[in-house]
Formats: structure tokens, sequence, C-alpha cells
């Protein structure tokens, strides 16, 4: 089949290529240096954080200190600032010098009174490095709470009890009346990595088929390719041909990634846990990440039959990569109502489905017609394009330099291959 | 000559009725008509911009006529029949990065040819243009007389039943011209009808079975090339006198002389009398010369242009 040999073709030039091979290799290689770095730096500032407590009564900090170490494990650890006659004065004042010289990331203050006013102070660096309150503020509570029980004349046990956290469990809720249990921080996570992967993939492989598309107007093959097929079966099987490419690409990333996790190896802290998406996720997201990346390739392959040289075609590259930043800023909208009409007109859109539908199907399951219907659509778009693209390559070809007239295109839009 | 004359000759694998293209304001192609015998090669001849590579961009479905009909064995040609025809486009070249050999499978592939099929015939031509060592090379890698080559043999090597050839000459090294001679004189006594284009028309000479000649846009000369010839009044004689003298002038139906490698070329007004001509020269001295001078296709090409472009200067005036 002629379109078979298209495709074959531009597939074996694009992964055999030196360009392949290298940016297989580089790109994640960057992607981890940007991780590993701040990491790197991180390690020293973030994970030794160190609260100093004094605490002139002498009750509170052996139980706070128990309560950090059941609640945060390692991460935060608690040092007493003993007093040894000092005045209170003089333990606030060294207090304060531990935090200003950096020795710890905080200080906290107990007040003389604090089993009846409740009071104390936190001392802090600045104000990033007051992070630590957070976690601090219910161990704290805790304490005071554990404290007036017990001076209440209430049992150890009933104190537990009475002290315990509530336990939530999260589910969603999806048309067809089924409740199921999601991760939503790490489906998120993982929605959020999906969608930059395929506006990453977009703007590299993008690029490839506009140059590919321009490259194949000074080929001097293009007369003969022309003769032999219709001009809209070149374009898309030039389209699915460098398409396939950049998939073999990610495949590439994507396995290695996951075969490293698998051997419990994390590439710069990154682990493919594929776990927390529901198969039905896992294949939306591959249906909207191939057919989106087709449909923008198919874009961009339009462009790039209307221009003659690169430098030409960056004015109108400019538009499609709107299309792809448009629902970036959408994405809070959509999500505040991912069932409302706007959302819904908007993720039917196919230059806006990849992303819209794709968090909508992560948010909250719209209607199972819907999806289908998003993928039919892209699939429809990728048709429409790659033909018109396919056409417009015929006239730019011919055209000799000279700009078509929207008449003519008109006119070739109408003809039959 | 190739063709035998009582070969398959006769009818018409390909015709031409009424193609119309314009571009713009410039009509490329104005109302040609035209008919290829089964078996021929025929001669496609015509100045710059006469509209030789668009009717052949027509021809192969590259740009899409405003009017007229192409029929291919007496059928519309369509993009079946068109997998039937090589063609060799003006601008040549191939994918610089594929080796020769995906490149003619790949080739073939666009004609349709299965994909096992295609890499022995591929294998059979390289063999056949002597490229057999380079078939694992990158076009790149080739000079550019192998290119050529590596082109030719992807034209010929589905074993199309008609080849279209645009320039098929310009830019090849007297060698190379042989090799593609060979090769066509070879294809057509297959049985594959051939069709070029050409601005030099020595090698036309030497080739062509019939030829047409256009210019602008429309055909003005048309058939078979001994025919052409015959039918064209000789218009020169060439002589010359044992001791070498100059020609006089006055001469009995000669516009004017001109001096040509030792000899002389008398060139005639139309319907001058041989005879009374050669009477004449007898009567200064005695002749070691006198022919009469077959035109070549250059002459007639020449001056069927010419006339053609006289007379419509001519009507233009008339007309305004």
């Amino acid at each position: 089949m002629k379109l078979w040999a298209i495709i074959r073709r531009e597939y074996k030039e694009r992964v055999k290529s030196k360009g392949f091979v290298i940016s297989t290799v580089l790109i994640p290689l960057l992607m981890s240096m940007t991780i590993i770095i701040p990491m790197l730096m991180g390690d020293r500032v973030e994970e030794r954080r160190t609260v100093a407590v004094l605490d002139s009564e002498g009750r509170w900090f052996k139980d706070l200190k128990d309560i950090v170490a059941e609640q945060s494990g390692d991460g935060l650890e608690l040092m007493a600032v003993e007093l040894n006659g000092r005045s209170l004065e003089q333990g606030i004042q060294e207090v304060q010098d531990l935090v200003t010289q950096g020795t710890v990331n905080g200080g906290i203050v107990f007040d003389p009174d604090f089993m009846e006013n409740g009071k104390l102070r936190f001392y802090v660096k600045s104000v990033a490095a007051g992070l630590a309150s957070d976690s601090l503020r219910p161990a704290v509570n805790a304490v005071l709470r554990k404290a007036r029980y017990a001076e209440a004349g209430i049992s150890e046990d009933l104190t537990e009890y009475l002290l315990s956290y509530t336990d939530w469990e999260r589910l969603t809720v999806s048309e067809e009346g089924d409740a199921t249990a999601r991760d939503e921080r790490g489906v998120f996570g993982m929605a959020m990595t999906l969608i930059m992967m395929l506006y990453m993939m977009v703007i590299l492989y993008g690029q490839q088929t506009l140059v590919g598309v321009i490259e194949e107007k000074t080929s001097r093959v293009v007369e003969v390719l022309l003769s032999s097929v219709p001009s809209s079966q070149m374009m898309l099987g030039k389209i699915l041909g460098i398409g396939a490419a950049g998939l073999t690409q990610v495949a590439i990333w994507v396995l290695s990634l996951y075969l490293a996790s698998t051997r419990g190896i994390s590439i710069a802290g990154m682990t493919f846990d594929a776990s927390v998406l529901s198969p039905f996720i896992l294949v939306s997201f591959l249906l909207f990440f191939i057919l989106g990346f087709m449909m923008y390739s198919a874009l961009f392959a339009g462009v790039g039959a209307l221009c003659n040289t690169i430098q030409e075609a960056q004015p109108f590259s400019t538009p499609i990569m709107m299309f792809i930043i448009i629902p970036m800023l959408m994405l809070t909208v959509v999500m505040q109502d991912p069932g409302g009409t706007l959302a819904t007109v908007m993720s039917l859109i196919p230059m806006f489905t990849p992303v819209l539908m794709f968090i909508r199907v992560i948010l909250e399951t719209p209607p199972m017609w819907q999806v289908v219907l998003s993928w039919v659509l892209l699939l429809v778009a990728i048709v429409v394009f790659s033909r018109t693209a396919g056409k417009l390559f015929r006239v730019g070809i011919l055209m000799h330099g000279a700009a078509p007239s929207w008449g003519t295109l008109l006119k070739v839009m109408r003809q039959s291959d | 000559m190739s063709h035998d004359p009582t070969g398959p000759v006769g009818e018409a694998v390909l015709e031409i009725r009424g193609l119309c293209k314009s571009y713009g304001k410039v009509h490329a192609v104005k109302n040609l008509s035209l008919s290829i015998p089964q078996g021929a090669i025929h001669g496609f001849l015509g100045p710059n911009g006469a509209g030789k590579t668009t009717t052949i961009r027509s021809i192969m479905n590259i740009v899409v006529p405003d009017g007229g009909e192409i029929l291919f064995g007496g059928h519309p040609l369509d993009r079946q029949r068109l997998d039937r025809i090589g063609y060799l486009p003006e601008e040549r070249g191939l994918y610089r990065k594929m080796t020769c050999l995906d490149q003619l499978v790949f080739l073939a592939e666009l004609k349709s040819v299965p994909r096992s099929e295609a890499r022995h015939k591929a294998e059979a031509w390289l063999e056949r243009v002597g490229l057999s060592d380079w078939a694992g090379r990158k076009i790149d890698a080739l000079s550019k007389g192998m290119q050529q080559k590596v082109q030719l043999a992807s034209v010929f090597q589905f074993d199309p039943e008609l080849v279209i050839l645009d320039e098929p000459f310009s830019g090849l090294d007297p060698l190379n011209v042989e090799v593609l001679r060979d090769i066509i004189r070879e294809e057509n006594r297959r049985g594959c009808t051939i069709i070029f284009s050409t601005h030099m028309l020595p090698e036309a000479e030497k080739l062509c079975d019939s030829i047409c000649l256009i210019e602008g846009g429309e055909v003005i000369l048309e058939g078979d090339l001994a025919k052409v010839k015959r039918d064209f009044p000789l218009d020169s004689v060439k002589a010359a006198f044992v001791d070498g003298r100059d020609m006089p002038s006055g001469l009995p139906g000669v516009l004017r002389t001109e001096r040509n490698e030792g000899a002389w070329s008398l060139i005639l007004s139309e319907g001058a009398d041989h005879q009374k001509l050669l009477d004449g020269l007898r009567e200064e001295g005695a002749l070691s010369l006198f022919s009469a001078h077959r035109p070549s296709l250059d002459e007639i090409f020449i001056s069927a242009v010419r006339k053609r472009r006289g007379a419509a200067f001519a009507t233009q005036e008339v007309a305004s």
C-alpha cells in the first residue's frame, strides 16, 4: 500500500538519524538534571529541620517530642533549650540567637501560663522557614489538650480516644453511579506529567513535521511523489510517519523509566507509578496523546505547506502554539466546574480536546458519549487538516514563490485529488 | 532508428484532447490535442515556455488542467492507470539520506509494486546500470552521474507501458547520454512507449520515430519524423568549385550565400528550381560539390517557430 510505504520511509529516515539517537538520550538527561540539581542543593537545607523549644515549666517538651516523632518521623527535630538558672529573658535571647544564626529553623517559647492561656511564641528567620509551624500546630494543640484532659481527671484511654483524628476517605462518583477511591494527588500529579509530555512532544515533533514538509518542497522527489499518490495521502503518510517516530521516542523513555522503577531504581526521584491511574484513564490518555499529537502535527503540516522557508513559517506557527497554550490557561476554569457548559463545549473542540477532555476524565469522568465523541472529532480533524495540508502543498509547490490568493485556495480546496 | 515500422505502432497509447491550462492570465497550454502511437519513441519538442512541462504535468496529474481530456489506452487516465506510467521530472533528485536500494524499492512501491517484487526488480536494475556494489550506500555518497543512473532505473524498473521523460538529456555527460539512449532503445524494443521532451534536437533526431513541436501552448507540427522532414521544403544547397573560387552573386533563386567549412551554402527562395541553379553554376566553372541539403530538425524547429511567431505577430498587427 502506498500510504504504508510513505509512513515507513518517513519513520525509518527519522529513527535512523543521529538526531533521534542523541535527543532520546539527551532530553531525559537534561530533564533529570533540572530535578537532581535542586534536590542536591535542597538536601542540606530541608532535610534537617530543627526547632528549638524553650519550656520554662519543663512539662511540655517530652510530650511534644513524642507526638512530633509520631507524626512527622525524622522530618522535624526538636531541641530543648534549658534555662539552667538563667532568667526567662536570657532563655528567649538564646532561642532568638539560635534562629538568627541559622542553627535552628525555628524556635518555640511556651508561655509560663501555657496551661491556662495556651499562648506560645514561634520565632522564625524568614517567611519560608515558617512553613514548619503548619506541621507543629496540631502537635502543640494535642499536647495542651492532653494536659487539660489529665487535669480534668479523664483516663488515659479516654484521652487517646478523645484526641484521635478523623479519618477521611475520598471517593469520586461517576455518572454510572459507582464510587471509586482515588489517590487524588497521585492522579493529578500523573495527569500534569502526561499533559506536559504531550505539550513537549507537540512542540518538538510538530516543528519536525513543519520542517519536514518545507524540506519536501525543495526535495526533488516531490513531483514523482505527487504523480504517484494524492497529495493528501502523501501528507497523511508524512504526519503518521513522523508521529510514529515521536511516539517511539516517548515509548523508549516511558519503558526505561518503568523498567528502572520495577527494579527499585528511581531516576531523579521520578518513578513511573501507573497504578494510581485507572485503566480507563490510561487508555484515554494514550488515545488523547496519539490523536492530539497527530492533530497538531497536521496543523503544522498545513503551515509548512503554505511556506517556503522556516523563517516564513515562524509567524504562522504561533497561532498553533496558542491552541496548545489556551487549554493550559483554561485548566483552572475547567477544574472548578468540569461538568459545566463551558468546559463541555471547550473540551469538544478538537484543538483543545487533548488537554481539556483528558483533565475532565481525570476529575469527574464525563459521560461516555462525550469522551467518545471527542475522539471521533479528533479523528475527523486529523483527516480534514491533513487533506487541507495536502492540497495547500500541491498549490504551494507549483506556485513558484507567488503567494496564492484566497480565490485560488478556495478553488483548490474544491478540487478532488 | 530502433523502431521497426511494421511493429505495433498505430494504436494511440496516449491521447490528449483539447487540453487547457492557464496560470492566472498566462495561458500555458491552449486547446492542445495530441496522439502518441503505441510503441513509438516520441519527441516532444518546443522552445522554452512552450507548455511542454505543463502538458507533461497535466498527464501525470501533478497539475489539474482547466479543461480537456487525457486518455490512456482509450480510457480516461485515472490514478490506477497512472501506475503504469514512468515519469522522470525535469527537476530531478532523490532522497539524499536513503540507500540506493531503499530508494528504488520505495519508488516502485509508489507504483503499486509489491515490496518483495520491488526488491528483486531494484536489484536487477542496479545491476543493469552497474551500481550493484552501491546498493547499500546512501545517495549522498554517489557521484552525480551515478545518481542519475539510479533515477533512470527508478523510472523503468516497474516495466511501465509508457515512460515520460522531461528533458532527460540535460545535465548528462556524453557517456551518460549514451547510457540513457541505450536504455531508451532497449526498453522501447521491449514494448514500452516513450515520450521525451528535449531541447537537444540532434538527440531527438537520433532516437525519435515521431515528433510533435509545440509553441505558445499549441501544436504546430506533428507526425512521423521521416514524413515531417520530407514535407519540409528543401531550402538550401551545398556547393563548391574545384578551384575553390567564390560564389558569384545573382544566381537564379538564391536569396543569399554563406561560406560554410570550405564549401558554400546557398539559401534558396521558396519554389526555387534546383536544375536551373545547377545549370547556372556549371556555366561558372567545374563543380566539386553540389548537394541538396536535407534540413536538420534544428532548422525545421527554428523555421517553424519563426514562421508561427511571425504569423502571430502579423495577426496581432491586423487586429490592432
